[in-house]
């Protein structure tokens, strides 16, 4: 084990989350928008998608599975655009009307 | 003051704003390292990682089952391994064969099971008359490419623990003697559970990767062995009583090598390893005053090992014949220690391998002779399973160079994967998946995503191929990397 598949990388990722949903919070405020409950569930589900996607193409790199990475990555990247502009709207539909 | 308040609001604000969106950045990024890092991740080599207890194991548990997940259809019948182990009879047939008596010149068991099993005569001819002079002939043309391959494959088969001696019957060499007749003392144990414990603890203390125990089914004891160890082969083996329970020990393949079958993988790497292990759990167990046989690879068994594993809980058969593991896939080398000391036994697992063997088919894909067979299972000796050719199985070692054998069913089973979250998680919806659909994405994703060479470039170039394997090897079995081959071998 190193430090990066340790136990203390992955809560310093968590840690950099946590940042990242308050941010997101004040910024969607400063927008107009109230985040409640199912909100956060659509943002959760969104970042574990973008989160999957990124360590499936990661690992498969280092794995030295080229073809899964790029089929993965083009696959699961598609999947995170879809799903994040769905998402926006459902998110924010002042913005998208 | 109200104003000053509503400014340092809206800089928090603003400073929240910008590190969320570092720490986006910046997570995006540590999923990205991480992820690289766990694919590459040497730890991921299950079984390669020195002992680490129990971190590294399925949990078994919810997948028991009482009965084994294959079923008796009729009379059994045991393994005459003198004509249907191929190691024995394609030796017989080299000696005995004479092209002017043809099948009448066989000794009369050789002769009833060719008669029986025409197509194995064809295939067993074959690699005599014309597989093995090809071999010879690329390999010579070949072979410096697999020149690191080949002394790592020698190097770690050159300790072997020494075979039971053809002198020494089960009831002498199976004993401890502390003098010649004289039984050394024997161990009251606390209890089969404690000696579980222990048994297992030890296994894996004295090498091996996976253990379980079983009670002998004496239908897995073959009927003729094929080796004297102490039996005659040519009389029927009266079981002994002493083989009451079965010790399953495995290790598996080096990874790397392994995915770069069949050319720089290597089987005795890892029978080695397992003889090791067994040999020494063997070992102990005398220690205590109990009776002990390793049956190992490679060729010294008495009995079929694979239904062995199944019924001690390692694993189930898959569609090749052979057995696949939660941890190993089917990376393993299997061997089996018979004892007479009561132990706890494990009970079988089913954690979805026959419906998902049902539906893949990649090893049968795969397989450069069409050895495993597409179709449904077969009865066997009176059980319903999948059965493969063995003699176009075995013809094909001898048809790819490197080291002998191929062991592309092996790698290209969807199950023998590394042991990072994204395969130990495929795993597990898999295992748990009652419908089986999942089944089905699975080996699609896995035939897409992990593509494999065409089958005809497996074999030696005088047979059509181009000497290719499943996955490039490791540097440090590439001899090109490290060896100067300008000017010819010096």
């Amino acid at each position: 084990m190193t430090i990066i598949t340790s136990g203390l990388f992955c809560f310093i990722i968590g840690i950099l989350f946590c940042v990242t949903l308050m941010g997101f919070k004040t910024w969607m405020e400063d927008r107009g928008v109230k985040m409640v409950w199912w909100k956060w569930g659509l943002t959760v589900i969104w970042i574990a998608i973008a989160g999957f996607a990124i360590a499936f193409t990661g690992v498969s790199i280092g794995e030295n599975e080229m073809t899964a990475a790029w089929m993965g990555g083009l696959i699961f990247g598609i999947a995170v655009i879809v799903s994040g502009f769905i998402f926006w709207r459902l998110l924010h539909p002042a913005k998208a009307s | 003051m109200s104003t000053n308040k509503t400014s340092d609001q809206l800089n928090r604000r603003k400073f929240l704003k910008v590190a969320g969106a570092a720490s986006a950045a910046a997570g995006g990024l540590g999923i990205g390292i991480w992820s690289v890092e766990s694919g590459r991740d040497p730890m991921t080599y299950t079984g390669e990682e020195s002992y680490q207890g129990a971190a590294q194991y399925f949990n078994r548990k919810r997948f028991e089952v009482n009965v084994p997940p294959y079923e008796k259809i009729g009379p059994t019948r045991r393994v005459d391994a003198r004509t249907e182990v191929i190691f024995s009879r394609i030796g017989r047939l080299r000696q005995e064969w004479d092209d002017e008596k043809g099948i009448d010149g066989l000794s009369d068991d050789l002769k009833a099971y060719y008669g029986n099993n025409p197509h194995y005569l064809e295939s067993d001819l074959e690699y005599h008359r014309e597989i093995i002079p090809k071999w010879i002939e690329d390999r010579e043309k070949y072979q410096d490419n697999y020149v690191l391959s080949q002394a790592w494959n020698n190097a770690m088969g050159s300790v072997w623990p020494p075979g039971i001696p053809d002198s020494e019957p089960p009831e002498i060499a199976d004993f401890p003697w502390s003098a010649p007749g004289q039984p050394a003392r024997k161990y009251k144990m606390k209890s089969p559970d404690k000696t579980a414990e222990l048994i297992k603890h030890m296994a894996h203390q004295l090498g091996s990767t996976l253990v379980g125990i079983t009670k002998l089914n004496p239908d897995w004891v073959y009927k003729h062995t094929m080796r004297n160890r102490g039996i005659d082969v040519n009389e029927p083996l009266d079981v002994p009583e002493h083989w009451e329970y079965a010790i399953v020990v495995g290790t598996p393949m080096a990874w790397d090598p392994f995915y770069a079958n069949p050319t720089y993988g290597s089987s005795r790497e890892s029978y080695a390893k397992t003889r090791i292990a067994s040999h020494r759990l063997a070992e102990f167990i005398k220690a205590l005053g109990y009776a002990a046989r390793p049956h190992t690879p490679a060729g010294d068994y008495d009995l079929m090992v694979v239904p062995i594993a199944i019924d001690a809980g390692l694993g189930e058969q898959g569609r090749h014949g052979v057995l696949v593991t939660p941890e190993l896939g089917s990376n393993i080398r299997p061997a089996v220690v018979t004892t007479n000391i009561p132990m706890k036994t494990d009970k079988p697992i089913s954690f979805g391998v026959e419906d998902f063997c049902r539906t893949c088919k990649i090893c049968a894909d795969q397989c450069p002779t069409g050895a495993i067979s597409t179709e449904d299972k077969e009865e066997v000796r009176g059980y319903w399973r999948w059965q493969i050719d063995i003699s176009k199985c075995h013809n094909f070692w001898y048809s790819n160079l490197g080291n002998v054998g191929c062991r592309l069913c092996l790698t290209s089973c969807p199950y023998s994967r590394k042991s990072n979250w994204l395969h130990r998680g495929a795993l597990k919806v898999s295992a748990n998946d009652p419908t089986g659909l999942s089944h089905g994405v699975m080996t699609e994703l896995q035939e897409r995503f992990y593509p494999a060479p065409n089958v005809e470039e497996y074999f030696i170039p005088s047979m059509g191929g181009s000497n290719a394997s499943y996955r490039k090897p490791p540097r440090w079995l590439q001899a090109d990397e490290y060896i100067d081959f300008s000017g010819g071998a010096k």
